[in-house]
């Protein structure tokens, strides 16, 4: 396989002739120095082999078109084709090329985005006072102690904040014992390295690089991730490394192209930036000054601002590059959540890689303008819900009216519920669950992909459902066999809040004695619900169009007929998705029990007729 | 700063005896305080950071009418304010008895967003919602861009158009006017009838759900894509 990340889409030395000179000679070097690593990586012969890990690029039909950046993304966007780039600590994170005509302070701002990462590069001394090295503190016993001392958690936000719904003394009751757990991952994740030949220099030094995918692997990922290795790690088994050797530049590209952008997603984008993780210092420098918030006006008041953190800087260069870059979905409110989380672990062009992965592979259309996503996965995962909860379907499987919603209605008219779990997939949890266990479903996420989202909702649904609350609650109301809708939004709304032992949830996700055992769902088994879903809405969207457009053509509702069977949702065509009758999916065996549930419903309804 | 606390847990007040229960959502642009709004009403507090909204948040909060001695119980439906989140609105208001249309007084675009919604509750919403064009953040009444003057000539206009629309102005940061705005939305919902047609808490069967005796008349609303601006 031949791949030459060698030239970069556009040199970094070539234009620029007169700005910058002192600081362009700096950036220069670093670049080599990625190039080099480049080198290194792709010409091991025992690289390729090593991380090859499983099919990762599943064609879906929710893919959208490549975009005008992004043509290059080819098929070839295997895990073992491309390396990461190199192992090397001190690998700048911006490409040299960003730094074409920015202006003195923006370099200064990038530059120092580059030495958080880069644990080997000293902060130069114009950075200001407060720069951190790395956001995140290693996994060591000494810093378990100061965060326990401290009034933050060891990711910046407040410990009273409301990400992790509780005090600060029940913070630190909870970290106290959740700090050995996580010490004692970190050992398994040593061990696991070594095992692998990755050897690390250092006890504190954070692998670039790790084991390809194995059960052993998939068992620790489950069990947590070192905190300060998760953005290496997730970037790692997202693909993030193939997807920026295939883009070097790119991203340092369009933040040029779009520095002085202004249009309706950067004006929504500039609402949210201060509405992003507000408790958390690195988002929010007025929570650590002592002049607190009741003297700050309201965030949108831009006369009295508060000053921006470089978290901010990067967030906002992050979503308006991505709003550019992905003009289908441009900028949805929660992508902010999703960048903001990504920052805090990894650098903002990884950051930035990581959201066009996800936007695009894992959870597809989900942001896009009409949130279509929203509505194909909400009824994927009401029929998973149906499937394997049929006790809290029946609770919610209805619609405001109360009337049960039947078959075939699930996914032309979502039930009410719908509107409190899109938005588990809309932030992926963040500001639903806990922070850590938040963090430690995205460790499985990155590795396992989209299914791991319907099996955390599904337990979550399921924990609730047989939490003491819940069950009290609907038996002191009157009748008992309904609750009130919106007790039931309540709960479900707020339940996962405090959740905030994630070993609680993760092992009720997967065990299968003592848990629920939703590692049985498989991605196959969500890709062929998505695709039957969609395809069921396009159709009613066909309907729809069938009604209202009575003045069409002949020629039209012919085209409009045979495209969509004339009718929505019949049986032809469940059986035609279902792959029963013209085995669409022939050689798939997929959701044994779903599908059986299916046909004989409408082998039923069939003979009935 | 005037404190709305008199309305919390009203229903330990022995004056009442009557009971019915709307569902009331919030709409207008993002980052005009609807959030805000809502927190001050239900829970009498303020944070000058908010988290925006991502899809909906549902709060519950009751308030009594003690000329009428009846207890309502508002459903608080809180939606997102990105234009986007427009393709779910229809699930937000659909049955809903009152619509809070909110805007920021210092932000013009955010006044006529406000009423874009309100256009749109006329066409698609069930007939006999009660709405409310709020105009919130008067705290920052130096940095006004939007003039009640203006504000009364569209309702003036919207009223020889034969919609009648409360209107006024509040802050949630100081709480002046938040439960005001509840109250006179209270009073303009058909008590009577929910209270008449028996409507309590149990809600197991399917007529009752319309609480506030509005007809919902599903079949008014032909089946369209509610995509857009409007």
């Amino acid at each position: 396989m031949s791949f030459r990340p060698l030239s970069p889409p556009e040199s970094p030395t070539a234009n620029n002739s007169n700005n910058h000179n002192q600081s362009m000679s700096r950036s220069s070097e670093s670049d080599l120095s990625v190039d080099t690593d480049i080198i290194i990586g792709h010409l091991d012969p025992n690289f390729g082999s090593e991380t090859r890990i499983e099919n990762p690029k599943t064609p879906s039909s929710h893919q959208r078109n490549a975009s005008s950046y992004s043509r290059n993304y080819s098929l070839l966007d295997f895990y073992g084709l491309e390396s990461p780039s190199g192992d090397r600590e001190s690998e700048p994170l911006i490409d040299a090329s960003i730094m074409k005509g920015l202006d003195d302070l923006e370099f200064k701002e990038l530059s120092h985005a580059n030495t958080i990462f880069a644990k080997s590069v000293v902060p130069s001394p114009e950075t200001e006072a407060s720069v951190r090295e790395n956001y995140i503190q290693p996994t060591v016993s000494e810093n378990i102690e100061k965060i326990l001392n401290s009034p933050y958690d060891r990711y910046g936000f407040r410990k009273s904040s409301t990400l992790h719904n509780i005090t600060h003394d029940h913070y630190n009751e909870w970290f106290s014992d959740y700090s050995q757990y996580a010490l004692r991952r970190k050992k398994k994740w040593h061990i696991l390295m070594k095992n692998n030949g990755l050897h690390l220099e250092q006890e504190d030094s954070i692998p670039t690089r790790f084991p390809p995918k194995s059960d052993k692997v998939k068992k620790l990922i489950r069990q947590g991730i070192p905190a300060e290795w998760r953005g290496s790690a997730w970037f790692f088994y997202a693909g993030g490394h193939e997807r920026l050797n295939k883009h070097i530049g790119v991203y340092s590209q369009i933040v040029r192209d779009t520095r002085d952008i202004h249009n309706k997603d950067t004006e929504v984008i500039e609402r949210d930036l201060h509405r992003t993780f507000p408790d958390n210092i690195y988002f929010n420098s007025q929570i650590t000054s002592p002049v607190n918030s009741s003297s700050t006006t309201l965030a949108t008041d831009t006369s009295a601002a508060p000053p921006e953190t470089p978290m901010i800087k990067s967030l906002r260069r992050v979503l308006t590059a991505f709003a550019h870059y992905q003009p289908q979905i441009g900028y949805c409110q929660s992508l902010n959540f999703l960048a903001g989380l990504l920052l805090l672990f990894m650098e903002e062009e990884r950051a930035f890689w990581m959201l066009v992965i996800l936007t695009e592979r894992i959870i597809p259309k989900v942001h896009s303008a009409n949130l279509e996503g929203v509505h194909t996965d909400q009824g994927v995962l009401m029929l998973c819900i149906k499937e394997y909860i049929p006790q809290l379907w029946a609770i919610l499987g209805k619609n405001f009216e109360g009337e049960a919603l039947s078959e075939d209605k699930i996914l032309t008219r979502l039930p009410p519920v719908t509107l409190v779990t899109s938005s588990w997939f809309m932030s992926l949890f963040v500001g639903i669950l806990p922070i850590e266990t938040t963090l430690r479903v995205w460790d499985i996420l990155w590795y396992e992909s989209s299914k791991t989202i319907f099996r955390f909702s599904l337990t979550i649904c399921k924990m609730c459902l047989e939490n003491p609350d819940f069950q009290a609650s609907r038996n002191n109301n009157k009748g008992g066999a309904e609750m009130d809708q919106i007790e039931l939004f309540q709960f479900l709304q707020n339940f996962p809040k405090t959740i905030l032992d994630p070993n609680l949830l993760v092992d009720n996700c997967f065990k299968k004695i003592g848990g629920y055992g939703f590692g049985s769902l498989s991605q196959d088994e969500i890709n062929k619900c998505r695709e039957f879903v969609s395809k069921q809405r396009a159709k009613l969207d066909h309907k729809k169009n069938n009604n209202i457009a009575a003045e069409m053509t002949d020629e039209e509702r012919r085209t409009l007929i045979s495209s969509s069977d004339g009718t929505f949702a019949d049986d032809q065509s469940i059986h035609d998705v279902y792959g029963f009758h013209r085995s669409i999916m022939s050689g798939v065996i997929w959701n044994k029990s779903i599908s059986n549930k299916m046909k004989r419903s409408f082998v039923k309804r069939k003979t009935s007729r | 700063m005037s404190a709305p606390t008199s309305n919390q847990n009203p229903q330990s007040s022995q004056s009442t005896n009557r009971f019915a229960q709307f569902k009331l959502v919030l709409l207008g642009e993002s980052a005009v305080g609807k959030s805000s709004i809502v927190h001050r009403f239900v829970k009498n507090t303020f944070d000058d950071m908010r988290e925006s909204t991502i899809g909906a948040a549902f709060l519950t909060q009751t308030i009594t009418l003690p000329e009428s001695k009846t207890t309502i119980k508002f459903e608080i439906w809180d939606t997102a304010g990105q234009e986007r989140y427009k393709s779910l609105a229809p699930m937000y208001y659909r049955n809903a008895n009152a619509a809070l249309c909110v805007y920021d007084i210092t932000s013009r675009s955010s006044f006529s967003k406000a009423q874009d919604w309100i256009k749109e509750l006329k066409k698609q919403a069930p007939e006999g919602i009660v709405i409310a064009l709020v105009g919130n953040k008067s705290d920052l009444a130096d940095s006004r861009e939007v003039e009640e003057s203006e504000v009364e000539e569209y309702i003036q206009q919207a009223s020889e158009d034969g919609s009648s629309i409360i209107t006024s102005e509040c802050s949630a940061k100081s709480g002046d006017g938040v439960l005001e705005i509840f109250t006179s939305i209270a009073k303009s919902l058909p008590v009577e009838e929910a209270v008449g047609a028996g409507t309590n808490r149990n809600r197991a069967g399917a007529g009752n759900r319309r609480a506030g005796g509005v007809d919902l008349g599903r079949a008014r609303r032909p089946e369209q894509a509610s995509s857009g601006c409007c």
